[in-house]
This record gives C-alpha cells, structure tokens and sequence, in this order.
C-alpha cells in the first residue's frame, strides 16, 4: 500500500534528517525534501492527469508527493491553511471569489500558464447542420428557423443556448444580447448536467447548442460536436467577450524557499492539450490506472521534460 | 401552496362569525391582484425593502469565527488524527480478514441470513473495485457515529429531565434535520479547515436529532408503574434514572443509535463535496461530474449495501432478546467479537510478512462501467421523441400553468386555446359555482379555499401578489391550527421577504408542489396497488429501500440524459426520493383499516371498487395525510441537490454561494429552507390531527 509505505519512508528519510543534517547540505537545492508536497486532485481527469505528470516529475527529482482529492472551490481553503500545497490547472474562466482574494493577500503565488492550448466557445451537434445550414458561421443562428427547432419549452419562442453552470460567470447571456441572436442561455447547473445533456443529444442525433471548451474528455470520444466560429470581438471588452481563457498553475506562498528545485520544475512546467486529451481517453474510455497511463507517457515523452528536470536540478 | 388543499379537507363546521370573516380572504386576494397591476409594489417586493441579512450573518461570522477557532482548530486536528490512524488501519488490513471477521459478528448476531448479506456485500465491494474508498468511508462513519450518539443521548438526557427545554430542542432538532447540509459546508470549512474533519462535523452534526428524539421519546414511554415501584423501593431521583428509567428506555435507545448510524451513512456524499478524502463519496460525486452513470450508480450501491449491512447488524445486535438468553447471549457475543479481533490483527501481521500481495485492498473492480452508460445512451437514442413527449406533456399542462398561471400558459400552440376574456369569465363563473354549492352546503372554509386556489392558478404562483400569499398562508394555518402557527407563518414569509429571497422561494414551493403532486398520484397508487397484492408489496419493498438509501445525486443522471438541463430533470430527481414515503404510508395506511369494517362494507353489498373508494380510503386519510407531510419533506430535502441540473430556485442560491464561499448567503437561503419545511409541516400534521379526531 502506497501510503503505508511513504508514511514509513516520510518517517525513515525524518530520521535520516535528524540523524545526519550534514548529508541532507548537498541535495540544497530540493529543500525540505522529506516533507511531502501535496497536490490537489480536482474532479476532472484532465486535472488528474496534469496532477499526475506534475507529481512523476517531482518524484523524478526525488520529491515525494501526496495526491489529495479537494473540490474545486474548497481547495482554496486548503491551500490557505496548508493541507494542499498546489494546484496544477486553475481554469481562469472560473475563479471564483476566493482565489482573487488569497492572490491579494499573497497566500498563494501563480507560477505561470500550463501551456494547455484551451479553446472556449459555443458549439453545436452535427445533427444541428441539418436545422441551422450555414453553421460553423455564427450568421446561421440568425435564421428564426434556426432558433425554432433549437426552441424547448421554456425558452420559447427563442432557440436554447445550454450554457455553463450559473455560478462559473458565463459571458454567453451577454454575448446573445450584443450580437442579437434569438437565443435564451439556459445555465446547465454542473458539469455532469452539461455532459449528459450533450451525450443524450449525441445519441439522439438530436440538434444542441451549447458553450463548451476543450480539452475535454469527451472530445477525444467523438467527432460529432463542431465549434461555431464566433462573430469578432473586441478582447478589450473583457466581459462581453468570449475568448480562450489562460489555464495556470498556482503553488502556495513559500513554496519556493521551502521547495526550490521543485517551485523551478513547477514554472517551467507545460502539458499540451492533445497530450492530455490522450492520457484522457486512456484512463476513461479503457479503463486504465492513471499511473500506469501517466508513466508510460512520460517514458515515451522523454524529450519534452528532461530539460525541466535537468534545469531544476541546476 | 398546500395550505389550502389541506383546508378543504376539513369538516364542515356549523355556521359561524370566523366562517363569515373566512369568505373576505378572497375579496382580499381578488383586491390585491387587481391592486398589483396599479401599484408595482404590490406584484413585487420592493427592492428597497430588502435588509442585508446575508451581509449581517458574514459580519456576524467574521466576529464569531476568530473567536471559536482556536478551539474548532484544536479538535480538528485532534480528529485529523484519529481519522488518519483509523483510515490507515482499515485499509491496511487485508480484506479476506476484515471479511472473516464481519461474517463472524454476522452469523453471531443474525444467524445464516446475516451471513449470507455480509458475504454478499463484501463480494460485491471487492468486485466492484471500491474496498480502499469504502473502509475510508467507513471509518468516518465510524468516528461519527459515536460522536452523534453521545451528543444526541446528553440532548435528549437534558430535554427530559428539564421539560422547560423539550420546546426549544425539538425546534432545534427540526431545524437541524431540514437545513440544507449544503448551506453549513462553507462555516464549517472556515471553522475545521480544508479537509475531511469539516465533512466528519457535517456528519456529526446531521446524525444527532434521530438518537435525541429516540432517547427522549424512550424516556418519556417508561411506564408510569414501573417508575413508582422504584420511588416506592426508595431510589433517589438518579438511581431511578440509572436503575429503572433508562433500562426501560433501552429498545428505543438502540433504536436511536441504528437510525443516527442511518442517518450518518447518508450524509457521506454531501461531506465529500469538500474533498480531501478519496472515499465513496468522492467516486459517486466524480462520477456524476462525468456524467458517469456506470461509476455512480456502482459507487452509489457500494453505500447502499454498507447501509443495508449496518442496519440489518446493528437491529439484531441490540434485538430484545428473549427469555433468559441474556445471559448466555452476551458473553457469547463477546467471544465472537474477541475472535473477529483476533482475526483482523492476525491479517494485519499477516500483510507485514514478506511475500503478501500488497496490492490486494486496491484490486481494480471487474464490474464494467462503460456497458450501463452505453446502455443508457443507447435507450436515450431510441426513446427520445417519447421521452421528449412526456417531458412536453408535462411542462405545457402541468408546469408552466402553475408557474405563470393559466393566464400565462394557455396558448394556441399548445393548448389549441388562449384565454380570451369570454373563455376567463367562463372560468371565473365556474369557480364561483364550485364555491357558491360548497357554501350551501355548509362549508364556507372550503368555498374561500376553492376561491383562492382558482385564483392562484389563474395568475400562477411567480406573479401571485405577495400581501395576497401572506393573507392566505396565515389564514390557513389559523383555520388548521390556530393563532400560533399563522403567526409562525406571517414570521417566517415575512422573513422570506425582507431577505430578498421571494422570487427563488416562491420557485422552490412550486417546484415541491408540482412534485408533490406527482408523487401523491403515481405513489399513491402504486400504494394502493401493493396493499391489495402481497406479490406486488413484495417486490416493490426493495426497490424502496434502495431509491431511500441510494445517494441521491446518483438520481440526477439519469433524470438528465432522459429530459435535459432544466426543471424537469429536477422536478424528476425530486419525484424518484420523494415518492418512496407516498407509497409506504399509503399501503401501511390502506392496510391498518380494520379487516371487521372492510367485511361489514362488503356485506353491505358494496363492490372492490366502492368499498376501497368510499371505505378504505376515507379512513385512511390520517396515514394517507402524514405520508404526504413526508413527501413534502422529502421533496424539500432533494430541492438543493436538483439545484445541479439547473433548477432556479433556493437551492441554486446555496449552490451559488458555496462557489462564491458566502457563507452569509448561503446560511439565509437554508434558513428559508427551514422555515418552508418546519411551516409545511406543522400544517399538514394539524390537518392530520384534524381527521384522526373525527
């Protein structure tokens, strides 16, 4: 059992360190290196994938780590009063209000963007060409024909946009109003609402329209879900706008005094989209442990993180 | 509102002044519509109205918080560290032995058939692949458990032997029950720290009333000879307690401590939204965040059965034994209890030895997930137009007309109809018909109520005028109960105003009474079928436990594939939990009128038909009457958890706020919570009391 045995070697390397301070001089640059840093695991597999590198590259340096499962809002409790050391993929769409106000405070220090190329917009099922010709131009939503067979119910007589839970602070609502398409963003409530709303339309067959962002799992699952191309707009506008939102990596304050060599790793660390959408697929669809899928990655991925590795040893 | 559905089953009473007075609710309402289209005020609750209660509450915390925290911090890491230890020990163990171990105290306890369920249940949690996440689970039981037991026997001790305080506890405990655990999670977090401590307290918290109430009702049951035979032995008031009142209270103290672990299990998953524990809670809420019936539904089972073994265990553990058994009951049972100890330390020593399969506790399950949610899509792509109709069906005739009122959902498209002024009068003559031949008949209550009722439907619940809606909520609860609670009533909707919340509250009622109502009819009858059919009620019984233990978010998943985001997805994960107690208490119900009655009706010449019509039913109204109360509950505990498919109401506030980490908001929303349910409730059980008294 992993954890019996780090606990015994966590308490082992402790005694070590207590017993012969002078070795431990050498290995500066790792700092405390018998405290475990500890990582949050959110609820998605991409995060959990980009945990997991995050996590074999650390050990890779001879860090120990622990994976600790934390919500995506809670975690910030956590990083404030120590249970969780970093977070690897902090989605800036969706902030909340308690990050912006730790990042204030400096309790928490952003160590720059994981290089996951993320793309956020509408997007719409296959079987919505059939209703809306003209798409992936935006103009097509304009057609009331096109509104009415996306219509439900409640949004009559205007088309249903499915949109992003209500407390992520979605622009779509405003995005309908200054570009005047006849539609009526109906927030989805979570993830899961979002998902099992667009895989029951993709087993239908049926027409959906709805904001989404990728990677996602899902996308490495099927070819039937488009992106729209949005109308331009001006990023200036910030809230109005629509625009691939920058995912990050954020580490508790003190992270590098306590941890240098792993605080230089954690910068310079970078995950692709595609990578990750792999890995995904890997553990979702065929059900494989996410570190034999991880592991076997880094191996085949050597090129892409020995630099990191290297430099951090510096 | 079910106020006044609940008035119209009332008897007709000889004519009097109240009665007359009864006939101006009405004319006020009708006044009060007519006034809103004049005066904004009246349709709407003035913002400027609204006092910041959510901001006080946050100042409030910021003053209590540092405060108590000094203490909050110091027992959570004192529990930290008895959940770590006690994590890391029942995942050491090897499963074989903590298998051996629990048939042992099975087949001690509850013979062959104990034995089988324990080894059923432990084959399906290995063979579904979740032992690691359900022995963390069961060890926050386990530390739960006894803190809720001991608090909830001091509280229910106290509340006995001070009557003064048996009141404001039984407030307590009501209130308690029915906060939305949602709503305490981000306090509790700021208190215990980011971690599974706050989830244990949530836990803890949420499991005290059922002991409490056990204990007190126990107490209060001890029959009154057995207390004077002590007095007349010369017992001080404290050995009476110890050596007479509380050993005659035993049954119902154990049954206290079954339902506070029941209660306990089925907080799990509510706790685990904090995170920091990989346990079963965790697997059903990533699940559901993928959308992943397959992995809830499995890891939601894995509760299920821990639930179903406990609960079985733990009933005949503490079962009154017979006769002179026991005596030779209880050191038995501790040899066995010193032999499943044995076992468990022989398996741990066992997994130091060298050569053990070390990885044994996280066998990876060889249940498939991905074949139930293929199944799933594959039904949702056949069945989709039906699926499709009966969510419209719905919607057009049942939701929205209650919603935005007749005058707002009757439309060409849908209705064939729109409410032209000839087709309203038409409507208006007909309720006042209704009402003039219920006044003849002696029953102005009902005639105001019909009144009432027609004009609710007609302008929707969303634009009812709030004055009107005060006016006859407290009217209600006057006619059902009496000045107390319609001054509970006013309070607590006049609360509900000035925090702002009206819109999301009236959302929330109408939510609750549409499913109410579905409940009421498919659970009624399906009651009603199982009453007269042993077959049936047989069948039906495990389905029930199952749809009453099963986390309840793993009914969110399927109610959205099958009817998309919105409120009817919610409306049918409510319907799936709340349904359960209409079909209980119906068939209970139904089954409890006395045979002698049923064959005196049957001599009498009535038909099957005639008889369950016009006897059983009408007899049964009392149970019929407490199930609904408890749908109502029920349906009012799921509100929050809908939330997540994108309901607009209350529950999406408290949703919203634990994002945003506003405690203040989130502690309003769930007082609203609490007001709603804690008002239902009294009134439907003062109308319940009503019937049983005739």
């Amino acid at each position: 059992m992993r954890d019996f045995r780090s606990i015994c070697l966590t308490a082992g390397l402790g005694l070590a360190a207590l017993g012969g301070w002078n070795a431990n001089v050498q290995a500066a640059p790792l700092g405390e290196g018998a405290a475990p840093i500890k990582i949050a695991i959110n609820e998605w597999t991409g995060q959990n994938v980009t945990a997991h590198v995050a996590g074999h590259l650390l050990e890779k340096l001879g860090y120990h780590v622990q994976y600790v499962t934390a919500g995506s809002f809670p975690q910030w409790i956590g990083m404030e009063d120590g249970s969780l050391d970093m977070t690897p993929e902090l989605w800036t769409n969706n902030l909340g209000d308690i990050y912006p106000k730790l990042l204030a405070e400096k309790k928490v220090e952003p160590v720059g963007d994981l290089g996951l190329n993320a793309r956020d917009g509408w997007a719409y099922t296959s079987a919505t060409l059939a209703v809306c010709p003209g798409l992936p131009d935006w103009k097509a939503l304009l057609k009331p024909e096109c509104a009415a067979a996306l219509a439900t119910a409640e949004t009559l007589p205007n088309g249903r946009l499915v949109d992003y839970p209500a407390d992520w602070d979605t622009a779509s609502a405003k995005e309908i109003e200054d570009f005047k398409v006849p539609f009526t963003a109906v927030p989805a409530g979570s993830e899961g609402a979002l998902v099992a709303e667009l895989q029951s339309a993709l087993a239908a067959k049926q027409p959906l329209l709805l904001r989404f962002w990728a990677p996602h799992w899902l996308l490495a699952q099927t070819k039937e879900l488009n992106w729209v191309d949005m109308p331009p707009c001006n990023p200036k506008d910030g809230g109005r706008c629509i625009l691939p939102s920058p995912v990050i990596k954020v580490v508790r304050a003190g992270f590098g005094e306590k941890w240098p060599a792993a605080y230089a790793l954690m910068k310079q660390y970078q995950l692709a989209a595609d990578d990750q959408q792999k890995m995904m697929f890997e553990i979702d669809q065929n059900h494989k442990p996410i570190d034999d899928v991880v592991g076997q990655w880094l191996e085949a991925n050597s090129a892409k993180w020995s630099g990191w590795v290297e430099d951090a040893k510096k | 509102m079910a106020g006044p559905d609940a008035v119209m089953n009332l008897p007709g009473k000889p004519f009097s002044f109240a009665d007359l007075g009864a006939l101006a609710v009405p004319a006020a309402v009708l006044a009060c519509i007519a006034a809103s289209a004049q005066w904004s005020w009246i349709a709407a609750f003035p913002q400027d109205w609204t006092l910041p209660i959510a901001g006080a509450i946050n100042a409030a915390l910021g003053w209590i918080i540092p405060a108590i925290l000094p203490v909050t911090a110091a027992l959570s890491r004192a529990l930290a560290a008895i959940l770590t230890a006690l994590v890391l020990v029942l995942q050491f163990i090897p499963w074989p032995a903590t298998a051996i171990a629990l048939m042992m105290v099975g087949l001690r306890a509850g013979g062959p058939r104990l034995l089988g369920l324990c080894v059923v249940a432990v084959a399906y949690v290995v063979l579904a692949g979740f032992w690691r996440q359900s022995m963390a689970t069961v060890a926050l039981v386990l530390l739960a458990v006894p803190m809720s037991v001991l608090g909830g026997f001091v509280l229910g001790l106290g509340a006995y032997l001070v009557p003064r305080l048996r009141r404001p506890v039984e407030a307590l405990f009501d209130f308690m029950q029915t906060f939305p655990a949602f709503a305490y999670l981000i306090p509790l977090l700021l208190l215990f720290g980011f971690g599974p401590v706050a989830g244990l307290v949530a836990t803890a918290v949420y499991a005290i009333p059922p002991m409490a109430r056990c204990v007190l009702s126990g107490l209060t049951q001890v029959p009154r000879e057995l207390v004077e035979v002590g007095e007349m032995a010369g017992c001080t008031p404290a050995q009476r307690l110890f050596w007479v009142e509380l050993p005659a209270a035993r049954p119902m103290v154990m049954v206290g401590i079954n339902q506070t672990t029941m209660a306990a299990l089925s907080m799990v998953i509510t706790a685990s939204i904090i995170g920091g524990f990989d346990d079963i809670g965790w697997a059903v809420l990533s699940g559901l965040r993928q959308a992943d019936l397959g992995k809830s539904l499995l890891s939601g089972l894995v509760i299920v059965v821990i639930s179903i073994v406990v609960d079985r265990l733990t009933a005949s553990l503490f079962a009154e034994p017979r006769g002179n058994a026991t005596r030779r009951r209880l050191p038995a049972m501790r040899k066995v209890l010193a032999g499943a100890a044995i076992v468990l330390a022989a398996g741990a020593l066992l997994r130091l030895a060298p050569g053990f399969p070390q990885g044994l506790n996280q066998m990876a399950g060889i249940i498939d997930f991905g074949l139930l949610n293929r199944a799933l899509l594959g039904f949702v792509g056949r069945y989709s137009g039906v699926l499709d109709a009966i969510k419209s069906g719905v919607l057009y005739y049942l939701v929205l007309p209650l919603r935005l009122g007749l005058a707002g959902a009757v439309l060409p498209t849908t209705w064939g109809f729109a409410m032209t002024p000839a087709i309203t009068s038409a409507y208006a003559l007909l309720a006042t018909a209704l009402a003039a031949r219920q006044l003849a008949k002696g029953g102005p209550g009902k005639a105001a109520a019909t009144l009432c009722v027609a004009m609710l439907l007609y302008v929707g619940m969303v634009a009812f005028p709030w004055p009107a809606a005060i006016l006859v909520t407290a009217w209600a609860a006057w006619r059902v109960s009496g000045p107390k609670l319609a001054l509970l009533a006013t309070a607590s909707l006049a609360f509900v105003l000035i925090s702002g919340l009206w819109v999301p509250f009236v959302k929330s009622l109408y939510l609750v009474g549409v499913s109410v109502v579905l409940c009421a009819f498919i659970g009624g009858l399906l009651g009603l079928l199982a009453a007269h059919n042993n077959w049936f009620s047989a069948m039906l019984r495990p389905l029930n436990d199952a749809l009453q233990t099963m986390p309840q978010f793993v009914f969110l998943i399927p109610a959205l594939m099958f009817f998309k985001v919105g409120e009817f997805a919610g409306l049918i994960a409510i319907s799936l939990y709340a349904v359960v107690p209409a079909i209980r208490y119906t068939e209970a119900g139904l089954r409890n009128v006395s045979p002698a009655i049923l064959e005196t009706a049957r001599q009498l010449g009535c038909t099957p038909t005639q008889s369950n019509l016009f006897v059983q039913i009408p007899l049964a109204r009392p149970a019929l009457l407490l199930g609904l109360n408890q749908t109502v509950m029920a349906a009012i505990t799921m509100l929050p958890i809908a939330a997540t498919v994108g309901t607009s109401e209350l529950g999406q506030q408290i949703y919203i706020s634990l994002g945003k980490a506003d405690a203040g908001m989130g502690i309003t929303a769930g007082i609203v919570f609490c007001l709603t349910a804690i008002n239902l409730d009294r009134m439907l059980r003062a109308a319940a009391g009503h019937l049983r008294s005739i």
